[in-house]
């Protein structure tokens, strides 16, 4: 192996892509807003209920077993307090209870509760709050329920450290940009096709098999590279980074072998987009799971990137362990090794 | 100019536009688009909780919960399948409701309920549901509310559904795609083929081309538009008006995607260039998602007057004398678009190339 040689041809590979404007801006611009997205995005989930009562019209002990359901409660001074503390964000609904609501309760008086809401409140959360007003009063006319209810809570309970959204996005995104370099990695190596660049090259000392290495190690360190730019700037690596890492080199690997299949399927950008638009579609869905829970069913599995994705999510939101990982990243390492051989194979079809 | 020469190019680019990648993207997407975000955002991202019954026997509770407007409620057949979406995440909180739950209710003896909670769910969730489930259980069992409820909206806001506010988003892309996209490949993909050249030497002319060019755009950008609307039933109380800001919208996208393709020397430029151009594309719409953004921020923008006036009409009925000033800019845009076009293509004539 002429390592020269394969060095000359990733340095000319890599100023030949940014030399494409389309690629160029693509890359860095994506990476960019990928970034200021995720620094934007809240850090942390809001999973409280916030709620207002006029200080001196809630009881003791009912107010005690609000805050044991995890509710916030806000204590105004007046009815005109309590409608501020609404427009003013602080909580996202009031009640107001009249004078002698207790005395009214107990004699069944049903008196009447105003119930204040910002506008622009959802309807659903709007029901939610007038059905805890109902259950409120009747806790206070001491209505008792014959419900025995046995929670058994399934997965690692993790109220008050919720992930955040972003958090979720993150593997996601990170294997977004991993995949996107397939089409900049195909569009490279289609355009040498055409123009026949690769066979001139193959005239001079430069074996296939160097050939090869080269392209590869361009297309695995361009999409490494800028997922390991995002993961590093975002905090990824806080958590397991050698996990992340190895995930990366081979979701890297992965995007190499499918920009080869790319390749030996278009004749120029238009077509390779066709193909890499689908291929991108078909490898983003697993990220899919990780933010709407419960949406993908288990065929998902037979797309590869699932094992990037999870092995990415779990590495970086739950801290899993290597030989937790092992599993995923050897199947990845698998999948890995016959796209890149399908791709050499289709490619080398092509070129010969 | 010749009107026959016109339709044949228009013919040609009819059959062999309708193979080319961009085209079937600038006609199947807004359409895949506009299918995902109804469906997405009218079950995953509701922001309701999301609960899960099996019911054993034949509960009302069960009926009461799938009717509430509070929460997301879906049934299970085994407890076995409950249990697994409640572990997957697809369901905050699963209930498992036994036969002669209602029967014990109503006799006034102990009921007894299996719940399970995925780990993840927010908390304000599961305050929801449980809350949900006793006042429905409380319904249920005759006892009445001890207390009457007036609710009080406060503020101006609107609670305006996601969906809603990525709506425009997709008319935009509808017409964009359709009118820009499709005349500018088109004209470049000539280009870097030369057969444009080859064309010209013919007596059609670059205004021929030109023209034949922005017109299968404008045919494309209005039909996708419509396919767009009437998925959504979004044509409002005035569809001639509707129709006609469309067709003009039509105009200005077809008029920029074949200035775009006479400018661009390759497929490369032009994507770049309109990546590049994003955000001054799609700025106007940004009022649409976040509607605490003041409306005259959209209006600074050009495609503002594509967008705008179709908007107000589809989701708020505007009237002619509502929208009437943004037509007119929007017709003064297209007019000073044609004008360009003309100058170019005179331009490209007397060059010969």
């Amino acid at each position: 192996m002429n390592w020269y040689s394969i060095r000359t041809l990733v340095s000319k590979d890599v100023s030949l892509f940014f030399r494409n404007r389309f690629f160029a801006f693509t890359t860095v611009g994506a990476l960019v807003a990928y970034i200021v997205i995720y620094l934007v995005m809240p850090s942390d989930v809001d999973e409280t209920l916030r709620v207002g009562f006029v200080a001196d019209q809630l009881p003791q002990e009912i107010s005690e077993q609000l805050v044991e359901e995890s509710l916030e409660i806000y204590y105004a001074d007046s009815v005109t307090d309590l409608k501020d503390a609404i427009l003013d964000a602080e909580i996202t609904a009031g009640f107001a209870f009249p004078d002698g609501f207790q005395e009214a309760l107990a004699t069944n008086e049903n008196p009447q509760v105003e119930v204040f809401f910002p506008a622009d409140l959802p309807q659903e959360a709007k029901d939610i709050y007038v059905l805890l007003l109902k259950e409120l009063s009747f806790l206070m006319v001491g209505q008792p329920l014959n419900i025995d209810v046995n929670e058994e809570i399934l997965g690692e309970d993790l109220v008050g450290q919720q992930i955040p959204l972003r958090d979720r996005m993150l593997p996601m995104i990170a294997v977004f940009i991993l995949i996107f370099e397939t089409l900049g990695l195909a569009n490279l190596l289609s355009g040498e096709i055409e123009a026949r660049t690769l066979e001139a090259l193959l005239i001079t000392p430069l074996r296939v098999r160097e050939l090869f290495t080269g392209k590869s190690i361009t297309g695995i360190g361009m999409a490494f590279g800028q997922a390991f730019i995002l993961v590093a700037i975002t905090g990824g690596l806080n958590n397991q980074p050698l996990i992340i890492i190895i995930a990366l080199i081979l979701g890297a690997l992965l995007a190499t072998g499918v920009g080869f299949l790319l390749a030996s399927t278009g004749k120029d950008l238009m077509g390779i987009l066709a193909w890499g638009v689908l291929a991108i579609l078909i490898l983003i869905l697993p990220a899919m799971g990780i933010i709407f829970p419960g949406t993908i069913t288990n065929w998902v599995k037979l797309i590869p990137s699932y094992y990037l994705v999870d092995t990415l999510n779990r590495a970086f939101n739950y801290g899993i362990p290597l030989q937790l990982a092992a599993t995923n990243l050897a199947i990845l390492l698998a999948i890995d090794l016959i796209f890149l051989w399908l791709g050499i194979t289709a490619l080398r079809r092509k070129i010969a | 100019m010749s009107i026959r020469r016109v339709f044949v190019l228009i013919g040609k680019e009819l059959r062999h536009s309708s193979k080319n990648f961009i085209f079937v993207f600038a006609v199947v997407i807004p359409v895949v688009l506009s299918l995902i975000v109804s469906l997405l955002f009218g079950t995953l991202f509701t922001g309701k909780p999301k609960l899960g019954i099996h019911d054993q026997g034949n509960s009302q509770l069960a009926s009461m919960l799938g009717d509430t407007e509070a929460l997301q409620a879906k049934n299970y057949d085994t407890e076995e399948i409950l249990r697994s979406a409640v572990e997957s995440g697809g369901v905050d909180f699963g209930i498992v409701i036994p036969e002669a739950f209602d029967e014990d209710l109503l006799n006034n003896e102990q009921a007894e309920l299996d719940a399970y909670l995925w780990g993840e769910s927010l908390m304000k969730n599961r305050a929801a549901i449980a809350t949900t489930l006793v006042v429905l259980v409380r319904e249920m069992i005759g006892q009445e509310v001890p207390v009457q409820i007036l609710t009080t909206s406060l503020g101006d806001g609107d609670d305006i559904p996601w969906e809603k506010r990525l709506f425009p988003f997709i008319v935009f892309m509808a017409i964009f795609m359709g009118g820009t996209l499709v005349p500018a490949t088109s004209l470049v993909d000539e280009k870097q083929k030369r057969t444009i050249k080859a064309l010209v030497i013919t007596p059609t002319t670059f205004a021929d081309v030109y023209i034949a060019k922005g017109f299968f755009g404008f045919l494309v950008s209005i039909f996708v538009a419509l396919v767009v609307l009437s998925l959504n039933r979004a044509f409002g109380n005035q569809p001639y008006l509707l129709s006609g800001v469309l067709g003009l919208s039509a105009v200005m996208a077809a008029a920029m995607g074949v200035l775009m393709g006479v400018f661009m020397k390759d497929i490369n430029t032009l994507f770049a260039v309109i990546k590049a151009m994003g955000l001054l594309l799609y700025a106007p719409l940004f009022i649409y998602l976040f509607p605490i953004i003041p409306g005259w921020v959209g209006k600074i923008f050009p495609t503002y007057y594509m967008i705008g006036p179709l908007m107000e009409i589809s989701q708020k009925d505007a009237s002619w004398s509502q929208v009437s000033t943004d037509i007119f800019i929007l017709i003064g845009l297209i007019v000073v678009l044609i004008a360009v076009l003309a100058w170019v293509s005179r331009r490209e004539s007397r060059r010969g190339t």
